[in-house]
């Protein structure tokens, strides 16, 4: 473990303990997450701390006596150290997550959020994460997954062309920085299965309780999407279809000039052909001809639709 | 002695100080930096100052004569503690639970250094286990920073079609979308409101000048800039085969009318789309969509299926 890490806990860790005279490595473990060694390892160099002579300074004490800790002589740590602008930042991202779900259930959240916003100096709108689902989903999911209920709702998944009931026994909401995802056993698909919360429509909580229960949680963190299935696709991007790119996970890219050649597996044409008309003939499939014409094809019949009036 | 005590002295020695201490000061109260050779002596303070400052220790350099020779050190108490969060007992415990959720060791430091002073929460606290928070991207500290103290912000950036460019930009703040940081604020050069990819800055962002060197107007919508340029609303007149139904009413599309037998075919009509925006969305539904109006729209659709139908065919 690093030095530096050692350190910003100890600068935390003398306050806090300063406010709780006796209180239990185990305790103080646990408030900081770490283990109790990690604690005695801390006490153990703040003994050899402090700097007599000093001002008024002197040498740190740290009792411990039945595993209860008591500082004493450390006036200069008697504070906390100022959230730092990575570490507000980070706090705000996630206490915003969690109280978008967990709102209704922590009323006081609301209100501590202010109180963390202002004393870390972060300023009222100066952090904002946009969400692409309904909050209500959510917040539906949440009740779901407390009461151990199984749920119900219309899913697009990547390689459908129109939206299916799903029943699914819930596990776990993951909240990653490509949105809000639900986990849990897709009960007609048999397996576990990962739901974007913005392609789900009309979520209903079922009074059935689910019959399967989750692996060991946390559940580690997703990784979307499954890139080592399906057919590789290869596209040329003019300069105006660049972005495209940025959604893909890619295999390889190469500069042909102005374009870049791009290739990928996916397990979803149709998704990849609506990117392509997406680029109104800026992006041109190289690979395979199958997309190739399935985009060829819905644009003349698309044409035709219209010029029929 | 360990490398430990001796950045945690350091930073007691910095604190108790109550006028700058010169490294010769500070070598002779802590006893340490007492190595034969001034200068590896000297690259060793350097590094433990550095280190205590990437903590967030704020560490200031303050020269001590006219002629810039003699160089002293201070740690100024009301910017390194934090100011009193007067937090009860439920919004400890509802801290404690929020943050669990990420189960990081970080966000437990950081809610030791926000209720080190608070009570602790009364009863036990369960754990979430149900919602699993990822955070992976994160900006670079100096923007942050930058946009927390309403600082001004240099850095170079990398349009997306690949072109260069140098900004100047007041950060109003950092808004993040579909797994990408952005910041926003008004660029200077430009004198308007523009939303940059954090990802496209290249190198280190500069914070240039004073804190709270502008105020963010009331009407700056950043969330607004990410989304893309606003080219007005329209009302979109549609036909929408069965298949395409739901994604049109998921939308907003309300039906008129009734369907026409036997293709099941329906008119639909979207109010109060963006103009500009809405005809990627159409081409994705083509060919299960016609657009019969505004007449812009279909002329524009029309045209990019045109378009792919030539590029495809050739």
């Amino acid at each position: 473990m690093g030095a530096s890490e050692a350190v910003a806990r100890m600068l935390t860790l003398v306050p806090w303990l300063l406010e709780r005279p006796g209180a239990s490595v185990a305790e103080t473990a646990s408030a900081f997450g770490v283990s109790e060694a990690v604690i005695r390892s801390d006490l153990g160099h703040l003994d050899f701390c402090g700097l007599p002579g000093l001002g008024g300074g002197d040498v740190f004490e740290v009792h411990l006596e039945d595993d209860r800790i008591v500082l004493n002589m450390i006036h200069e740590l008697r504070r906390p150290m100022r959230l730092t602008p990575a570490e507000a930042l980070r706090l705000v991202l996630t206490l915003d997550a969690a109280s978008r779900s967990m709102g209704d259930e922590l009323p006081a959240l609301a209100t501590a959020l202010g109180k963390v916003r202002a004393a870390a100096g972060v300023p009222d709108g100066a952090v904002v994460t946009v969400h692409e689902h309904d909050d209500q989903i959510a917040t539906s999911l949440r009740r779901a997954l407390g009461s151990g209920h199984r749920v119900a709702f219309d899913y697009v998944g990547r390689a459908d062309g129109v939206p299916r009931r799903r029943r699914v026994d819930p596990w776990q909401l993951d909240v990653t920085d490509e949105g809000w995802y639900l986990r849990g056993h897709d009960v007609d698909a048999g397996a576990e299965r990962s739901f974007r919360l913005d392609r789900m429509r009309s979520l209903a909580v079922t009074d059935e309780v689910r019959d399967h229960e989750p692996p060991e949680l946390p559940l580690a963190a997703p990784s979307y999407p499954d890139g080592n299935v399906g057919t590789t696709v290869r596209l040329r991007l003019g300069p105006t279809a660049r972005w495209i790119a940025e959604r893909l996970s890619l295999d390889a890219r190469e500069e042909v000039g102005d374009d870049l050649v791009v290739s990928f597996r996916t397990d979803a044409l149709p998704w990849v052909a609506e990117l392509v008309r997406t680029a109104r003939g800026e992006a041109v499939v190289l690979a395979p001809h199958e997309l190739g014409r399935m985009v060829a094809r819905t644009a003349v019949v698309g044409l035709e639709r219209h010029e029929a009036g | 002695m360990s490398k430990v005590e001796r950045l945690v002295n350091l930073t007691v020695a910095l604190l108790d100080a109550r006028r700058p201490r010169t490294f010769a000061e500070l070598r002779a109260s802590t006893g340490y930096w007492q190595q034969d050779d001034a200068e590896s002596a000297r690259r060793m303070f350097e590094r433990d100052k550095d280190e205590l400052r990437r903590l967030g220790v704020p560490i200031e350099t303050v020269s001590l004569d006219a002629f810039d020779t003699e160089t002293g050190y201070v740690i100024d108490r009301d910017r390194y503690e934090m100011p009193t969060v007067d937090l009860d007992r439920d919004e400890v415990a509802a801290l404690a639970i929020a943050l669990r959720v990420t189960n990081r060791s970080q966000e437990r430091l950081a809610l030791g250094k926000l209720a080190a002073m608070a009570p602790d929460p009364g009863a036990a606290t369960t754990p979430e286990t149900d919602l699993a928070v990822h955070v992976a991207d994160e900006p670079p500290e100096e923007l942050t920073r930058a946009v927390f103290e309403r600082r001004r912000l240099r850095f170079a950036y990398s349009g997306a079609g690949g072109e260069a460019s140098r900004r100047d930009l007041e950060p109003y703040g950092i808004v993040r979308r579909r797994g990408r940081s952005y910041v926003v604020g008004r660029d200077r050069d430009r004198e308007a409101l523009r939303a940059f990819r954090v990802d496209r800055i290249v190198g280190q962002p500069e914070v240039v000048g004073d804190r709270d060197a502008f105020e963010v107007p009331a009407d700056a919508d950043l969330v607004a800039q990410v989304r893309g340029p606003v080219s007005g609303a329209v009302d979109l007149e549609l036909r929408v085969s069965p298949a395409a139904a739901w994604a049109v009413e998921a939308r907003g599309g309300t039906r008129e009318g009734a369907a026409d037998a036997p293709s099941g075919w329906t008119r639909h009509v979207v109010r109060g789309v963006d103009r500009g925006r809405c005809v990627s969305w159409l081409l994705a539904l083509v060919p299960d969509v016609v657009v019969d109006g505004p007449a812009e729209v279909r002329d524009e659709v029309v045209a990019a299926l045109r378009r792919l139908a030539d590029v495809t065919a050739s």
